[in-house]
């Protein structure tokens, strides 16, 4: 199973890149602590997620090609 | 309806005056408007650890936020009582004094006008995944949080 992760703004920088994939994820809390694992700078800064372009607000099972994106603070207009 | 769905948002770089401008003139034709609110966010030259911000470089999750503009416009609709709405973001670097966001909401009374448009901004800044990177003056940045 894959799932494709999108990263957006402060933690593009963290992360160091815009785009990532990792398998064997089959939902947002195990992926939120995967992150962690991986990058513990994130940290520093306050994220949620959005699954598929939908905003999750509880852990949420993910399938094969989902679509995660990491959506720090937002700041337009 | 359908043509709003279409309608597209982000611009790239900032919004022109002029641009500002031609789309008020395509609203002489809709005479069964009495009132235009129209919103302009520019770019300011905020001081942050005595460094000047010289431009905010804007970057989206451009399908996810398209999404969200429709969302946020169909609420507004059934909200308030308006006949027309656009809005308009940049997209890549704007530079300070420059244009960053047009919202223009257009009713047949003052007050549904400005109730709308004020409503649609802070929606707009609370909800669409939009982000602002400022860029110094000495080419160093920052991210931008909103209030």
């Amino acid at each position: 199973m894959k799932i494709k992760i999108l990263v957006f703004g402060q933690l593009s920088e963290i992360i160091n890149a815009s785009e990532l994939a990792l398998l064997a994820i089959n939902n947002t809390d195990e992926l939120n602590k995967k992150l962690f694992e991986l990058y513990p700078k994130l940290n520093e800064i306050k994220f949620t997620m959005a699954v598929n372009k939908k905003n999750i607000h509880e852990n949420t099972p993910l399938n094969h090609e989902d679509v995660v994106a990491l959506l720090p603070p937002f700041s337009g207009g | 309806m359908t043509e709003k769905k279409k309608h597209k948002v982000f611009i790239q770089g900032a919004i022109t005056p002029t641009f500002i401008a031609d789309s008020i003139a395509k609203h002489s034709g809709k005479t069964a408007i009495g009132a235009h609110d129209i919103f302009l966010g520019q770019v300011r030259n905020d001081i942050i650890d005595n460094k000047t911000v010289a431009a905010i470089e804007y970057s989206a999750y451009e399908e996810m936020a398209e999404n969200l503009f429709h969302e946020i416009r169909e609420a507004i609709f059934a909200k308030y009582d308006i006949v027309c709405m656009h809005i308009y973001h940049s997209l890549g670097l704007v530079k300070t004094g420059e244009i960053c966001l047009f919202v223009f909401v257009s009713a047949k009374h003052r007050k549904e006008a400005f109730d709308a448009c004020r409503d649609l901004v802070e929606q707009i800044k609370a909800m669409t995944p939009i982000w602002g990177k400022e860029i110094f003056e000495d080419e160093t940045h920052t991210w931008k949080i909103n209030n």
